[in-house]
């Protein structure tokens, strides 16, 4: 572990290849290939990291190695996981996401490695950096689940317990403070993580967070709710 | 509360003479339990537990107000009379808010009741987060009045230690934006059905008379009580 404290290294030159060796390995139609590569690749810099400079103060590097994965604007990617969107993310949620994955309450291999070398200096960055940016939502949602979507973003379902995800995401999903914004996120992504809640957030018993708020909502939402919310909040600029 | 016998028993229970004679008393029960008003005049823990969640995701944990996109409010230790004219308010659309309409109007009247009484006996400490350095002012405020500008003490209806009472509400503890947003939106958000009002017009002159510092000053005095 001692060599992952130091990834703070060349983040372009490996951003660059990684990007090239995704685009080959995606054209090959290789996807494992292609995760495995980028985990790989990952874990290799940060092994040859120590032997180099820190370049904690080199935000720009690191902007274009986190787009690397979430987007050329960080609208989010559909890699072998859908990759989610940063852009005009609350900064205070991604903050606390980062250090999430850095302490363990949020399960991701490949989040932990990059979270865990960021300073504090260099996370507050980041966060500020991908809230200003606003590019269009990527799409590609099924059309014909949208209106059924808003309806329950906008009321809920009270008849079965299910808040309205308005009152916390607010009227157009922008999020506020520790709550996320949902406008504009990969509809796989929502439905990935609104159907893996209980298994990918919250998981230090010992350290309740926030994401407890959403637990019982994505308990109770079945599959083709899910799939119309999703699809609504993709389509929100 | 639905009855609801196995099926498999039922059909070995038909099958024999015997089992008319036991099935004929398992349907009545089960009609007498399915019936309408039943329905309404009685809620189970578990559905009352179920709703209490339902309501604390958006109110926080034992409902002690939570800072979603809007400030939800504090509802723990909310008079229980206040929380059921709330209820109404928003299915009958005199207070506005789409999200407690919808919440509002699904609620059946034992469901109000079991819910208003839990609320009303929890008793969590206040969110906090107020600027804390105009509280003196606050609490002047609250206890004395602003008699050069006709306000009241506040107190004299919300009670010397904001718990409220019947009609009024309960303050102690309430969120300091959740109080500014409030009393700075009276009129677009209370008493919004002129051929029906309510008591909401109390409020209203108060709210018209204090400046936007005092209702800061007043919030962070009540948001830090307990």
């Amino acid at each position: 572990m001692r060599s992952l404290n130091s990834l703070q290294t060349d983040a372009t030159t490996r951003a660059r290849f990684v990007w090239l060796a995704s685009r080959k390995l995606k054209n090959d139609g290789s996807r494992v290939g292609l995760a495995v590569l980028i985990l790989t690749f990952v874990l290799v810099g940060a092994v040859s990291a120590q032997h180099r400079i820190s370049l904690s103060g080199d935000l720009e590097g690191k902007i274009g190695y986190c787009k690397d994965c979430h987007g050329v604007s960080a609208q989010g990617f559909n890699g072998y996981y859908p990759i989610p969107r940063l852009a005009g993310q609350q900064p205070e949620y991604l903050q606390n996401q980062l250090r999430a994955f850095i302490e363990h309450r949020r399960t991701n291999n490949i989040m932990f490695n990059v979270a865990h070398s960021l300073s504090p200096a260099m996370l507050s960055a980041l966060a500020a950096h991908f809230a200003s940016l606003h590019p269009p939502p990527i799409g590609g949602a099924p059309r014909q689940l949208v209106a059924t979507g808003r309806k329950i973003f906008e009321d809920g379902m009270p008849e079965v317990n299910i808040a309205a995800c308005a009152a916390c995401h607010g009227p157009d999903a922008t999020g506020s403070g520790q709550i996320p914004r949902l406008a504009g996120q990969l509809y796989p992504y929502v439905i990935k993580t609104l159907n893996n809640w209980g298994k990918e957030r919250g998981q230090n018993p010992t350290e309740p967070d926030t994401s407890a708020i959403m637990s019982p909502v994505a308990h109770s939402l079945n599959r083709s709710q899910i799939e119309a919310v999703a699809a609504f909040v993709s389509t929100l600029r | 509360m639905k009855f609801r016998p196995p099926k498999q028993q039922c059909r070995s229970a038909v099958r024999s003479p015997a089992g008319v004679a036991l099935i004929l008393p398992a349907v009545i029960l089960a009609l007498s339990f399915t019936s309408p008003s039943a329905a309404q005049d009685n809620v189970s823990k578990e559905q009352a537990d179920a709703k209490l969640r339902y309501c604390e995701v958006c109110h926080g944990v034992s409902a002690q107000g939570f800072h979603g996109y809007y400030p939800i409010p504090r509802l723990a230790g909310q008079p229980v009379e206040y929380l059921k004219n709330q209820l109404q308010a928003f299915v009958e659309h005199r207070r506005t808010s789409n999200i407690m309409f919808n919440v509002g109007h699904v609620l059946s009247p034992a469901m109000i009741d079991a819910l208003t009484t839990d609320f009303n006996q929890l008793n969590p400490k206040p969110v906090g987060g107020a600027p804390k350095e105009n509280i003196d002012e606050g609490k002047k405020i609250f206890e004395n009045g602003i008699a050069a500008a006709n306000v009241p003490p506040c107190a004299s209806c919300h009670g010397p230690q904001a718990k409220g009472n019947g009609p009024f509400p309960r303050l102690a503890g309430q969120l300091y934006d959740y109080i500014t947003n409030k009393l700075t939106n009276w009129d677009k958000e209370r008493g919004q059905n002129p051929s029906q009002p309510d008591t909401s017009a109390v409020m209203q002159p108060i709210a018209h008379s204090l400046t936007e510092p005092q209702i800061k000053a007043v919030a962070a005095y009540l948001s830090y009580l307990e």
